[in-house]
């Protein structure tokens, strides 16, 4: 019973992530995200994407039409019922000017998300409901809370030349927006425009790489150092069970508290660097993955058979020899499991690197500048675009994308670390 | 005793050049191996150092006894009471729902299921146990609490039958058992009866708090009640891979033993293998507390922050703050350079996250120790 709530309950969590997150992958595309493609990052050829945006704002040019139509109208209008319109009016134009970009004759906007319409097609479906429909909050009943009613947009342009928008709209939404399959394998490697609007998450993938691998490049060889001492040359006694106290303790205390210790020790005291870096991180995350290398560490060295120590003893070796020939490649497949799963919680883990080294928007970093400059990470960046970013509603793809990335890469070192431990299991099992 | 004599030690013979090498090479080892040792240490000091400010200034008084948590205010106010209940809130449930369960699973996992099985629900474990905090915490703000603000009777009413279903039933039967236990005659006619008579009342009583429970809105996706059942998810790993740790080492013999003496499956599972592995399954139930009450995503994106204790206390479907959520929230709003008043109580908030996890761990150490030296083993 438990056993399937546990396994149901993986289900649930991964389930919506990965459905979501391809999403951020493959979706179908409009032709404003083929111009994006193209103004931004140059990809796609100019004429035929030029060509197929003729054949759009063809499409399109009915629409701005009876815009045009109805505001020669509101000129002639009384001054009653022009001020009545004024209001939905502009709005009709801002829901329009969201769904296929700045219209005809305006000047070019400053923020790129306003320069172009839906790129996604479930996006513009969205988009194109809230044109359709006004949605409010109904609090005629007033012993529950206020009810969600979708009012039609369209009674209020009843008899103006606005009235046949709405259906042309819903007709011919495919031909304005010619909308195609696409495999947007790039959203891992481009970096992200107007805060994440548009482009992919390079950067903090490229960020978190940094980390982890700075990460491992303080905690391996401190962690199997350690292990090697514990195993095989620690004689019980008061200091070492102090230290296995120590490293236990160490395993227990919260996250976040590593992130303060790393804020007030390493930036605040020592003066590692100026600010948040990377470097910074890498220390604090190092310090927290210790202990789990120590203990994984020291298992896999104790897991080699006594005869391999004594054989390599009687044949004359010294300890050390024997350590570092014998012992550690006997115990190798073994330690790699435990740093590879601590890989994936070095690259998984938030809290330490909120103070340390992440930031919210950032360009990918040069290798020597991790020594000095905080980048962005995709734990802190999931957070920080599911809860702060201004609008969080519109790039859910992107957080989702984000999710997945750093899921399945955590995944996958932990499939990694299975199948290498199956292996050893097998060869010390026969 | 066997450890000893399986380090490495130099013979009496080796010459003084290889000794003074060997000294040489554990010295180096041992310092580096004491880096964790350094940690700790100065884990505490620079923590206690930029807390000591705070209590000096405002003393322990108001940090602990009263509710008014205003830091941007003028005068400023650290009440911390609420942020305190909130998190004890939080990891009383999520510990609530995680500890049946947990052991539950371990029981099965050790002594109920096929090893092949077992073989297969490892990894399981193992994966939610290697997925990221952040991703829970995403999950949770973003497709658990709209489901729970919209179905949340139906989603209460679900997890109560899911955790009642099964106690109900394992009690009845022990009850009847007891019952049954008295008559000579026809016992196991009485057992069954005894099953049936009283499962109708309980199965009535539990349809009335199905009715009641159904109708209770939800006004908030982020409360309580979400951080918990996500937070319950984190801990199981731990708490199932430690109490089965526990369960295994309880020893073959032991249960052999039990066997022999007539006892049948279940008799064996819960007379002798569980309080033999008592102590393990305390220690896994502690290592739960900590990881729940340390876990920082998932509680600040989903608990809803707000610095309130519930009313009344123990109602979960109301937002609260953590001092996790508290710390990681409010350091980027405190001058971290010239050290505020502000920046000083978050300081002073993990300085008793330290403390907790450091009495939790010595407890739970002392307790392994314990049970190690009763049942012979060193």
């Amino acid at each position: 019973m438990s056993i399937v709530l546990l396994a149901a309950s993986l289900m649930i969590l991964i389930g919506p992530i990965f459905i979501n997150g391809s999403k951020a992958f493959i979706f179908r595309s409009t032709i404003e995200f083929r111009r994006l493609m193209l103004e931004e990052f140059a990809r796609g050829s100019p004429e035929r994407i030029e060509g197929e945006f003729n054949s759009c704002r063809q499409a399109r040019q009915p629409v701005f039409a009876m815009l045009a139509r109805f505001e020669a109208d509101l000129d002639r209008m009384e001054y009653k019922e022009k001020s009545g319109y004024r209001k939905p009016f502009r709005e009709l134009k801002d829901r329009l000017r969201l769904l296929l970009g700045p219209l005809p004759g305006e000047p070019e906007a400053v923020m790129l998300r306003q320069r172009f319409g839906q790129t996604r097609w479930d996006r513009a479906l969205l988009c194109l409901r809230e044109i359709q429909y006004q949605e409010e909050w109904d609090y005629s009943d007033s012993s529950s809370m206020g009810r969600k009613v979708y009012r039609p947009r369209i009674e209020e342009w009843r008899g103006t030349s606005i009235e046949p928008l709405f259906s042309y709209l819903s007709r011919n939404l495919d031909a304005m927006l010619n909308p195609k399959v696409t495999f947007y394998w790039r959203f891992l490697f481009d970096t992200s425009r107007d805060s994440h609007f548009f482009g992919g998450i390079w950067p903090e993938i490229l960020g978190t790489f940094y980390l982890t691998i700075g990460t491992m490049i303080f905690a391996i060889p401190m962690g199997i150092i350690a292990a090697i001492y514990l195993a095989e040359f620690a004689r019980e006694g008061g200091i070492v069970s102090l230290l296995r106290s120590c490293i236990s303790t160490l395993a227990g205390v919260p996250s976040i508290v590593f992130g303060l210790f790393g804020l007030a020790f390493f930036i605040n005291a020592v003066h590692l660097s100026r600010s948040k870096s990377v470097l910074i991180g890498s220390a604090t995350l190092a310090l927290l993955i210790l202990p789990t290398i120590i203990r994984s560490s020291e298992e896999a060295i104790r897991a080699v058979p006594q005869t391999y120590k004594e054989a390599a003893l009687s044949l004359g070796a010294s300890p050390i020899r024997t350590v570092f020939t014998v012992i550690i490649p006997a115990a190798l497949p073994g330690i790699l499991t435990g740093i590879v799963i601590s890989m994936g919680r070095a690259a998984g883990e938030t809290a330490p690197i909120i103070f340390t080294a992440a930031v919210s928007v950032g360009n990918p970093l040069k290798i020597w500048e991790t020594l000095s400059q905080p980048t962005p990470a995709l734990p802190w960046n999931i957070y920080n675009l599911a809860t702060e970013h201004e609008a969080v509603d519109q790039i859910r793809h992107v957080q989702y994308g984000m999710v997945l990335t750093l899921v399945l890469l955590v995944l996958l070192l932990n499939l990694t670390a299975i199948l290498l431990r199956a292996r050893v299991s097998k060869k010390l099992h026969g | 005793m066997k450890e000893k004599q399986n380090t490495l030690i130099l013979s009496k013979g080796a010459s003084r050049w290889r000794r003074l090498a060997s000294f040489c090479l554990q010295g180096t080892l041992l310092v580096v191996t004491s880096l964790s040792l350094v940690a700790v240490l100065f884990i505490i000091y620079y923590i206690a150092r930029d807390a000591w400010p705070f209590f000096q200034l405002n003393g322990l008084k108001e940090f602990f006894t009263s509710t008014h948590w205003y830091p941007s205010r003028h005068p400023e106010e650290f009440g911390a009471l609420s942020i305190f209940v909130g998190s004890g809130l939080v990891t009383l449930t999520s510990i609530l729902i995680a500890v049946p369960l947990g052991i539950a699973a371990a029981i099965c996992l050790s002594d109920i299921l096929p090893f092949h099985v077992r073989q297969m629900v490892k990894p399981v474990i193992e994966i939610l146990a290697a997925i990221p905090s952040v991703a829970f915490g995403f999950f949770a703000l973003v497709v658990f609490a709209p489901l729970l603000q919209s179905n949340g009777g139906t989603f209460l009413t679900i997890a109560f039958l899911i955790m009642a279903f099964p106690v109900s039933t394992i009690g009845l039967m022990i009850i009847s058992k007891l019952l049954a236990d008295r008559f000579k005659k026809d016992a196991k006619a009485v057992r069954i009866g005894a099953f049936l008579l009283l499962a109708a009342p309980v199965a009535w009583g539990m349809i009335r708090v199905c009715h009641i429970l159904i109708r209770i809105p939800i006004n908030s996706g982020t409360n309580t009640l979400n951080v918990s059942v996500i937070l319950a998810v984190m801990a199981l790993p731990t708490i199932v891979s430690v109490a089965e740790d526990a369960l295994q080492s309880a020893g073959r013999e032991l249960r052999e033993g039990s066997y022999a003496l007539g006892a049948t499956r279940a008799e064996t599972i819960f007379k002798v293998v569980i309080p033999a592995a008592g102590s393990g399954i305390i220690a896994a139930v502690i290592l739960g507390v900590m990881r729940s009450i340390g876990e920082t995503m998932v509680v600040w994106m989903a608990s809803g922050n707000a610095a309130q204790i519930p009313d009344p206390w123990f109602n979960i479907l109301q937002p609260v703050r953590t001092l996790t959520a508290t710390i990681a929230g409010d350091m980027g709003e405190a001058d971290q350079v010239t050290g505020s008043a502000r920046y000083h109580v978050l300081f002073a908030m993990a300085l008793c996250l330290l403390l907790f996890s450091f009495l939790s761990n010595l407890i739970s150490e002392w307790i392994v120790n314990r049970s190690r030296k009763k049942l012979g083993l060193k």
